[in-house]
């Protein structure tokens, strides 16, 4: 029954709307046919035909009232209304086309970047992960007063695993990469990871064929099974149907394929031997746990969870901490660390997370600006249109419907520019994702869609309104007799309009300050970062990566053997400066760092533990990747596995262990009971090098010789200094390889200097997009301070013309206009500067070297701010002196 | 009582239902109903009749079709919905409590 009555409605208003021409005709006839009927009682009543219908008319009353009547009962007035209101905009519109260009363009311009930017917010914070509820995945980090976030021992792991409370699923995973070999081709390298049991589980995700591992296969000597991606499947397998149970040689060992992972699943991303989220993963093999469960020092595996519904990850933390505290009283290697537990989502956007805010902030105040901008020039128009507006007022339109007339205006003009935007918004999106840095999370997620768009529609509609109002208030309370005399008149606007203009220019030169501000200290920021001594030499250098398999090079001689090869033969190379191997590379993440050494003659302060990143390097690796040598001596070719065991330790080290001493000659130790031998003596110290370009500062480091390693450094980087074109030298590393051991892959060829700039690249990408908001908004505010300028000169050409005939000089009138566009432009820069430090903690974060309240930019934006509102206001002071006293005269 | 503004507001509405509810009327009808029902004291006026029956209409409570009349001619007959009936007894409800309410406070005693 409801739902017929409301199907009646409807389709009552659609025929109200769309066959008007039809309801009136019936109506008509309706009306009519009373007045027949009446006319014929009439007639019966005694009357001549003449009198009845003269008496039924009467009695009838208006007949176009009561059409009119009936027509407000349809209620669809208004919308009507609506279609002539508009019309009459775009008549207005049409009027004045470069008035309505430069709105629309300003709102297309900022609606568009802003629709842009949201997009990137939308997909890349708005948007959940693409595991099954997503919000359940924890990450698990270790803490202590050193680090802020390390990886967990996987001993440790195993503990947790069994005694937590919190998780329905505890996993663990570390980046090991395999190479594949005998499928076919060249042997590849493939990124792989090493997984507990229950690692997709926790991912929430299932092998499209086969299974994830079980327990047993964690068990030393049953792990040589393999689950592989899809990729993997179809680009190295022929997406073989037969592919389970099939043996695969990774690193020379036969493995089992156990399970194919479906296409897309993405990487959760890690912090150790990085792999940003969702790069691509093409194997996962069992972490095996072998060796000595009471060695808790080693920290290099990934904890993740998946929460059990209904446990917050505080409480989470709480329980892993008590496991933590027991794990502590029972093995020395435990104490001192606390569990630093994070979500999945904020572990993975967290770094963008707060740049994106402020972007979106930043984007947000330029559509500020436009609306400001727009409200001001439609204030323009409306002063001068008062006469018309008087009129019609006079003619009796009321305000409600005049504010309406006018809202339809800013409403058409808001609805241009979001439809435009939208457009823009197309174009925008592809333009900053090609400008995002590599390794900005979540990318491929980032699209324009339908909320996307609905939220740009709602934006513009929502702008309509807030630039339209204000106008249209103002417009509507013209006194239709003041209007009517002073736009006889043509003077100027009411006072409270110029005002209400000023303000609005002063506020937009405030909010362009804010962004200038903003933009200026990014900018500082970015250059202090340029001139950064990075410690190293990044240009010509080319770097590889080999990974030598365990079962061909199983002893440490096997593999220093090989890479002193390689070397000897690279270093005859042509156009080689410099050739050294080692296990890192400047600004590529920290992989290993090691606690618990001991140094000769010093203990460390109380629950600390002496700590320093560890690496082993080749002789000429220091100035192959153009590390300085502060003092000593680098190794040499006698520094082999029958002298004495040596060190190079970097400045950071020196200083932090040996205060006030010099470093070379001192010893440390990596063994609780050490023999003479097991001594290593530091020989050298070289400079400084931090994890990252933004980095506080350099951590402590050291480096064992490759000859010396004292464990097994399998995977190292080849690293080529060359005297030019460092990519000439690719074929020459790959065929040298390929002679010493056919069986492998030469990986990530890549050029230092290219490594370097990508550090570059999130604080460039926020440089850009805050100068291109800044630029615009500075441009917005300059047409503003030009708009209200020019009205008012136009206004004033009569007082001006006057003071020429009074003996007033060019001058004079220049300075006059000039005063007061610059004195407005100093409230508003210093209104502007004023916010600009109230919320300068907002960017502090971001900056490098720089204080959001640096007064050099403070004043700097300041002057642009003045000199631009001088420009700005330079076009209407010529024409001001153009004021003709003749005119004037004659005018009285 | 000729003009509709002395009618209390939604009563013709509660009229117009309440006559067409045995029968479909077209307006002049329903207005010499009214007339003849409440002995020439009520005289809706075309004014107020003809609006009122478009809001009506509008709300889904009456539906309007084109029908030949008793003179012979083409007159549009409202017709009660479903939905109008159900709202005649409501307002017919509420005009009685509305009523009897009135009534007891003019009944009430005077006191001196």
């Amino acid at each position: 029954m409801k739902t017929g009555r409301w199907w009646d409605v409807l389709r009552m208003r659609f025929r109200s709307l769309a066959q008007r021409q039809r309801v009136e005709t019936e109506l008509d006839k309706e009306l009519r046919y009373h007045v027949e009927r009446q006319t014929e009682e009439n007639i019966a009543a005694g009357m001549n035909a003449r009198e009845a219908r003269e008496a039924a008319s009467r009695m009838f009353g208006g007949v176009s009232q009561i059409v009119a009547e009936c027509r407000d009962m349809r209620q669809t007035q208004y919308l009507e209304n609506l279609v002539q209101d508009l019309r009459y905009a775009v008549r207005m519109l049409s009027k004045s086309p470069a008035f309505a260009v430069v709105i629309v363009l300003t709102l297309a311009l900022s609606i568009g970047a802003n629709s842009a930017l949201f997009s990137v917010v939308d997909g890349v914070l708005l948007k959940p992960l693409p595991y099954p509820q997503a919000e359940r995945i924890a990450r698990v980090f270790y803490r202590s007063t050193s680090y802020a976030k390390f990886p967990v021992n996987p001993w440790d792991f195993l503990d947790f695993r069994a005694r937590n409370r919190s998780f329905e699923n505890f996993a663990m995973y570390t980046h090991a990469d395999v190479q594949l070999s005998g499928s076919g081709s060249d042997p590849v390298k493939l990124s792989a990871f090493r997984i507990s049991s229950g690692y997709f589980r926790v991912l929430g995700v299932q092998p499209a064929r086969g299974r994830e591992f079980d327990f047993s296969e964690e068990r030393p000597g049953n792990g040589n099974v393999v689950i592989l991606s899809d990729r993997v499947w179809r680009n190295q397998f022929g997406a073989a149907s037969d592919i389970l149970g099939r043996k695969v040689v990774l690193d020379s060992q036969p493995y089992t394929v156990v399970g194919l992972m479906p296409a897309g699943v993405d990487h959760p991303g890690n912090s150790y031997n990085s792999v940003a989220y969702g790069d691509t993963v093409d194997a996962w093999t069992p972490f095996t746990f072998d060796g000595n469960p009471n060695n808790r020092g080693s920290h290099y595996v990934e904890g993740i969870g998946r929460l059990k519904p209904g446990v917050a990850s505080e409480q989470a933390a709480a329980d892993f901490n008590g496991i933590m505290t027991e794990l502590a009283s029972q093995n020395e290697g435990d104490k001192g660390w606390t569990i630093y537990m994070v979500p999945l989502f904020q572990e993975i956007v967290g770094p963008v997370h707060k740049m994106l805010l402020v972007l979106l902030g930043a984007v947000g105040l330029v559509l500020l600006i436009a609306c400001v901008n727009a409200a001001n020039l439609l204030l323009a128009r409306a002063a001068a249109r008062q006469k018309e507006i008087a009129v019609r007022a006079a003619l009796g339109a009321g305000r409600g419907r005049l504010v309406r007339q006018m809202l339809a205006e800013s409403l058409l003009i808001a609805l241009l520019g979001g439809a435009l935007g939208a457009l823009l918004a197309i174009v925008g999106v592809r333009v900053l994702v090609s400008f995002l840095p590599p390794g900005f999370p979540r990318t491929d997620a980032i699209h324009v869609h339908g909320f996307v768009f609905a939220v740009t529609a709602l934006v513009a509609v929502a702008t309509g309104i807030l630039f339209g109002l204000v106008p249209a208030v103002q417009a509507s309370q013209t006194d239709p007799q003041q209007g009517l005399h002073e736009g006889g008149r043509g003077s100027s606007g009411s006072g409270r309009q110029t005002r209400l203009r000023a303000v609005l220019v002063v506020g937009e030169v405030a909010l362009a300050c804010l962004l200038l501000v903003g933009a200026g200290v990014i900018l500082r920021s970015f250059v202090n970062l340029l001139r950064l001594d990075p410690g190293f030499q990044p240009e010509h250098v080319l770097t590889a990566e080999i990974a030598l398999p365990n079962a061909n090079y199983k002893t440490t001689d096997n593999i220093a053997s090989f890479y002193q090869r390689l070397l000897a033969k690279l270093n005859t190379l042509p156009g080689v400066h410099a050739v050294g191997a080692g296990t890192d590379l400047p600004w590529t993440g920290y992989d290993e760092n090691m606690g618990g050494f001991t140094i000769e003659g010093k203990n460390p302060p109380p629950h600390e533990e002496f700590h320093a990143r560890y690496h082993t390097a080749s002789p000429d690796y220091f100035q192959a990747v153009g590390i300085p040598l502060v003092h000593g001596r680098v190794f040499n070719e006698g520094d082999t596995k029958d002298t004495p065991r040596v060190l190079v330790i970097n400045n950071v080290m020196a200083r932090r262990y040996w205060p006030g001493e010099d470093a070379v000659g001192k010893r440390i130790t990596f063994d609780d009971k050490p023999k003479e031998s097991d001594w290593f003596r530091v020989v050298g110290v070289v400079g400084d090098v931090k994890d990252t370009p933004e980095s506080k500062g350099a951590e402590p480091a050291f480096w064992w010789p490759v000859l010396q390693q004292p464990f097994p450094f399998a995977n190292m980087t080849i690293v080529l200094r060359a005297n030019s074109a460092p990519l000439l030298l690719t074929e020459a590393l790959r065929s040298n390889v390929r002679d010493l051991d056919p069986s492998l892959a030469v990986a990530h060829v890549r050029l230092l200097d290219r490594i370097a700039e990508e550090q570059f690249s999130t604080p460039r990408f926020a440089l850009f997009l805050i100068g291109l908001f800044a630029a615009l908004a500075l441009l917005l505010a300059a047409i503003g301070i030009y708009g209200v300028i020019s009205y008012s000169v136009s206004q004033r050409m009569h007082e001006f013309g006057m003071r020429v005939a009074l003996g007033a000089s060019s001058w004079n009138l220049v300075k006059m206009v000039m005063k007061q566009g610059v004195l407005l432009t100093v409230i508003g820069v210093a209104i502007g500067l004023g916010c600009a430090l109230a919320f300068a903690g907002v960017l502090d974060s971001l900056l490098y070297g720089v204080s959001a309240r640096d007064p050099l930019t403070l004043i700097g934006v300041g002057a642009m701010a003045i000199g631009t509102a001088t420009l700005a206001s330079l076009p209407s002071a010529r024409r001001a002196t153009g004021a003709d006293p003749m005119t004037s005269l004659r005018a009285e | 009582m000729s003009k509709p503004s002395d009618l209390i507001q939604g009563t013709l509405d509660l009229l117009i239902l309440k006559t067409i509810a045995l029968e479909p009327m077209h307006g002049w009808a329903i207005a010499k109903r009214i007339q003849q029902l409440s002995k020439e004291v009520l005289q809706v006026t075309q004014g107020a009749l003809y609006p009122a029956l478009h809001r009506l209409e509008q709300q889904g409570w009456v539906r309007g079709a084109w029908g030949e009349s008793e003179s012979g001619r083409e007159a549009k007959f409202y017709t009660l919905t479903k939905a109008g009936r159900s709202q005649l007894d409501k307002e017919l409800e509420q005009w009685r409590r509305l009523s009897s309410a009135v009534v007891l406070v003019i009944n009430a005693p005077q006191e001196v």
